[in-house]
């Protein structure tokens, strides 16, 4: 259509002319235009955009483990941006400026942190007429190549009653591990990785950077929601893509009240600058999926908004949960009577006798029992396999939550045994035995010049010149080894424009923002 | 009237033309067997797609989702509100049918669910239904107070009917509860329209700041470079647009925004060029007056008369289409057409709704037919809320001068000369002409 258009500029006279204009969609609704003589060109209806895609501020997971090398310390580990697609270039995944990431601590089961963890991010860009993250090979942090770095800081704030009492930074412009952009560029990301790894005060390790997503699942297992089955699943659809991370590592006695009282609750929130200049929360996060296949649609950008504090207007979606009637439809497997007491265990107040602290306030928040040694053999099913270092006492990078939630909601607690799932049972990639565990970013295939058009494989041959990776406009899709799906597809914020649009308009509803639309 | 005649009959042929071209050209709807599943299981080889292709992509994507699971009511609703937006940066209307049926889809397997209405709100809105989309907006809302569509409908629909103080607190709303790129460039425009250009021009730094999808970058530097020439900051302007234009190469406001820099810095040969490639791909009204006036600055009669024929047809068009039409034809008509005409459509439009915009429109439109006193107050009520349109000033100013207050019409001129000195190829010098007449010079 726009090749007609294109021809039709040499045509003549009006007609022509409109024409070749409507052959390239030229007639629209859009166009009222306020002018007297000369064009004010102050459009009267302006049309904004409706969609935004802004993966910064999408908060995907949260862990909370007993580090397994190291049992007097636990391991929190948060994940923003889904689905980065490795060759992302060339503006890459940056973290964002006007934004906090923070993990509250909630130590004596009140449904109020009594410490958060809050990231904040500061972004250098060396030379800013080109847009290039890195203008030659990159081989350590401090590499004057990486164009563009960015550092983090931690502070701990201590609270009573919901007011801050004391504020300590313990970590101070940290280097963020840039994102994987390829080997050409970086022919070490490990080393990088590891250079990124540093000591914060009070004896604590930290990760800010780049990793594999560590979550695994076929995304087709939503189509339960809406009637589908588990006939076709048994694809990781997060395979190959990484996510922007923060990991911590802190003595287990500074989260918790005392040895006597070992279990503590865990949730992430994000909160952006709004225009007023007000931190505004868009994101909170504690169990997985919870938004996702819990909290019906008309609520979950509201639950995004809330405290854990107010949990209790969300507790009937969890006793009397619409996912475990769609099992029943589907699969012939009775629903459980309701209330469902043991999702509210698993849920909202942790399980008693394992990670349930003393007079609990019921909110959605990871409850991990720090008392609990790890598990020379971790099994994925966690406490549902007789394995209580796992999810959902607390969630580890192996956990298949997936199908730990999908067999507890049809009941496995409560004698409907069953052995649902997606068939995806374990990350692409190994973890790692020590911190931060999470399996190193797929490298991009970025030569090391986007600029001078170096490319290699996935990312040339399509008449993209150096311009295109110049400006913003990374076109093309690099695709994932096995192909891409269109559950990956309408997920994948990496894919650019469309990507960030459909998550954007919420198309991830399915994992953890839970917008829903 | 020959030329009317003319007139008449190109849009005639124009409408035969569109219907033709437009008419089925679109294959819609996705039920079984319509079209082959698109082309997104991954071919090894990469594909530059064209401008907003990976919308169409993921458009493609979630219909084929679709007729895998037709029950999922948020895809549908989902999919109604990513036509709106195809419809935004493609200008195809045809689209708007499309989401209407998908949007009814989603309300067919889940009644009320606020997806769908925030969709059903901006699709109203698209087609300038404000009371409609304020409506679909609201309840919405009642059902998820934090749906962001529909805070930002709801923004679009109060600024569209003129009620600028709802307008302002909605946006306070909307900002505390969903901060982001179409909440953000709301607020900015709603804080420009009442005088506030600091605050807009803040907003949507940071919007920018935050924005990382080439569509949204595209947009929010070009909102900043109309931002900028408004207050003719051209340097500002250019630079915004060119941003803009690095980030989506085929965004046509953005050129149409480095077209008006241009031919206010005098580089009127770089202006038309850049405005003849925008009417070639969109012949919207706006960019093809400018083009018209800018012919007729440097003395080409003919071509000009070109152009404001084109604004007639498209008008033609858009009636042929229900899309409402009735401002683009009282601003083209009354300077260019026929002012009888332009005075019809500019009444019809304030008794819709009542804008600075449409004050404005009707004011001059009066203004052309001699009614004056009654034009100025009008003229009144455009520039009443601070809102730095050197257009409707100068406006104000030749009412004004036409009803005999001289002094204020100086302020005026002047006042729209400062601002933005090159705010029209045809009205800036006239306005200059005019301050000469009483004796001010400028």
């Amino acid at each position: 259509m726009t090749a007609i258009a294109r021809t039709g500029t040499g045509w003549r006279g009006l007609a022509a002319l409109v024409c070749g204009a409507l052959a390239a969609g030229g007639l629209t609704a859009a166009g009222v235009s306020a002018l007297g003589p000369g064009a004010a060109e102050a459009s009267s209806h302006r049309e904004a955009p409706l969609i935004s895609g802004q993966p910064q501020y999408d908060n995907t997971d949260v862990y909370a483990f007993v580090s397994p090398d190291k049992p007097d310390t636990t391991t929190l580990v948060a994940n923003w941006i889904p689905f980065e697609e490795p060759a992302g270039g060339p503006n890459f995944y940056l973290y964002p400026e006007d934004a906090r990431y923070d993990i509250h601590v909630d130590s004596d089961g009140d449904a109020q942190g009594d410490l958060i963890y809050r990231w904040t991010f500061d972004t250098k860009v060396k030379n800013k007429d080109t847009f290039l993250y890195n203008t030659d090979q990159v081989t350590s942090l401090d590499d004057p190549d990486l164009n563009i770095t960015q550092t983090y800081d931690i502070d701990l704030l201590k609270l009573d009653d919901q007011k801050i009492v004391s504020t300590k930074k313990i970590a101070d412009d940290l280097p963020v591990a840039p994102s994987n952009v390829g080997r050409a560029s970086m022919p070490d990301y490990k080393k990088l990785r590891d250079q990124a790894v540093r000591q914060v005060s009070g004896g604590g390790t930290s990760y800010v950077g780049q990793a594999d997503d560590p979550f695994f699942l076929d995304l087709r297992v939503f189509d339960l929601l809406y009637g589908g089955n588990l006939s076709e699943v048994g694809r990781d659809t997060l395979k190959g893509y990484n996510v922007n991370t923060v990991a911590l590592q802190v003595p287990s006695a500074d989260l918790r009240r005392s040895a006597k009282q070992p279990t503590v609750g865990i949730w992430s929130t994000t909160q952006r600058k709004n225009a007023q200049g007000d931190w505004t929360q868009v994101s909170r996060l504690g169990n997985p999926l919870v938004n996702e296949v819990v909290v019906p649609l008309r609520d979950k950008d509201r639950f995004n908004a809330s405290s854990p504090w107010k949990d209790a207007d969300f507790l009937t979606y969890v006793q009397r949960p619409e996912l475990a009637r769609l099992l029943e439809k589907i699969y012939g497997i009775k629903a459980a009577d309701e209330p469902r007491k043991d999702l509210v265990s698993v849920f909202l107040t942790g399980v008693k006798g394992l990670n349930q602290p003393p007079g609990v306030r019921p909110a959605e928040a990871l409850r991990l029992n720090t008392s609990v040694k790890p598990s020379a053999d971790p099994k994925r099913l966690g406490v549902l396999d007789g394995d209580n270092a796992g999810f959902p006492n607390g969630r580890r990078l192996t956990d298949d939550v997936v199908d730990i939630e999908l067999q507890a909601v049809a009941g496995e607690l409560v004698g409907n045994k069953n052995d649902l799932g997606d068939a995806v049972n374990a990350n692409d990639q190994a973890f790692g035995g020590t911190f931060p565990y999470l399996a190193l970013p797929t490298a991009g295939s970025r030569g090391p010049l986007a600029g001078k058009g170096g490319q290699d494989g996935k990312d040339s041959a399509s008449g993209s010149s150096a311009r295109d990776a110049l400006v913003g406009g990374s076109f093309e899709r690099a695709t994932p080894a096995d192909g891409t799906d269109d559950a990956v597809l309408i997920g994948s914020a990496a894919a650019g424009a469309a990507g960030v649009l459909l998550v954007g308009l919420g198309l991830l509803w399915w994992r953890r923002r839970g917008r829903a639309t | 009237m020959s030329t009317a005649r003319r007139a008449a009959r190109t849009a005639g042929v124009v409408v035969a033309l569109a219907a033709a071209l437009t008419g089925g050209a679109i294959v819609l709807g996705g039920g079984a067997g319509a079209g082959r599943p698109p082309a997104v299981a991954g071919p090894a080889v990469p594909t530059v797609l064209p401008r907003d292709g990976d919308l169409d992509r993921g458009v493609a994507a979630l219909r084929a989702h679709l007729r895998a699971q037709p029950k999922d009511f948020v895809s549908w609703a989902t999919l109604g509100t990513a036509h709106v937006e195809q419809a935004r940066t493609r200008g195809d209307p045809a689209l708007y049918d499309a989401a209407d049926r998908a949007i009814d889809r989603s309300l067919k397997l889940r009644p009320g669910n606020d997806a769908a209405l925030a969709g059903r709100a901006a699709v109203a809105a698209a087609r300038h239904d404000f009371h409609g989309a304020l409506r679909h907006a609201s309840a919405a809302l009642a059902e998820n107070p934090y749906n962001e569509r529909a805070l930002a409908s709801r923004i679009d629909a109060l600024v569209e009917l003129g009620q600028y103080d709802a307008a302002a607190r909605a946006a306070d709303t909307a900002d505390a509860r969903r901060p982001g790129v179409p909440v953000f460039t709301r607020y900015a425009y709603v804080r420009e329209l009442r005088g506030d250009v600091t605050t807009a021009r803040r907003v949507l730094e940071r919007a920018l700041a935050g924005a990382t999808a080439p569509g949204d970058v595209a947009y929010v530097s070009t909102a900043l470079g109309q931002l900028a020439w408004r207050q003719g900051d051209y340097a500002t302007a250019l630079r915004r647009c060119g941003a803009a234009l690095r980030a989506d190469a085929a965004y046509l406001p953005a050129l149409e925004c480095r077209a008006r820099a241009r031919a206010a810095r005098g580089d009127t040969a770089a202006a038309i060029a850049d405005l003849r490639d925008v009417v070639a791909r969109q012949p919207l009204p706006g960019p093809v007056l400018a083009l018209g006036e800018l012919y007729e600055a440097r003395g080409e009669r003919r071509r000009a008369r070109e152009q404001y024929r084109l604004v007639d047809a498209w008008v033609a068009l858009a009636r042929a289409h229900g899309v409402d039409a009735d401002l683009d034809t009282a601003l083209a008509a009354a300077d260019h057409g026929d002012g009888a005409a332009a005075l019809r459509a500019a009444r019809a439009e304030w008794a819709r709704r009542r804008t600075v915009h449409t004050a404005d429109a009707l004011a001059w439109a009066l203004h052309v037919n001699g009614h004056d006193e009654e034009a100025l107050r009008y003229a009144h009520r455009a520039t009443a809320t601070g809102f730095d349109e050197a257009t409707f000033l100068y406006h104000r100013g030749i009412i004004e001068h036409a009803t005999g207050h001289t002094t204020a019409a100086e302020r005026s001129l002047r006042a729209a000369l400062r601002k933005n000195p090159g705010f029209s190829p045809l009205g800036a010098p006239a306005a200059r002409e005019a301050l000469r007449e009483m004796g001010g010079g400028s």
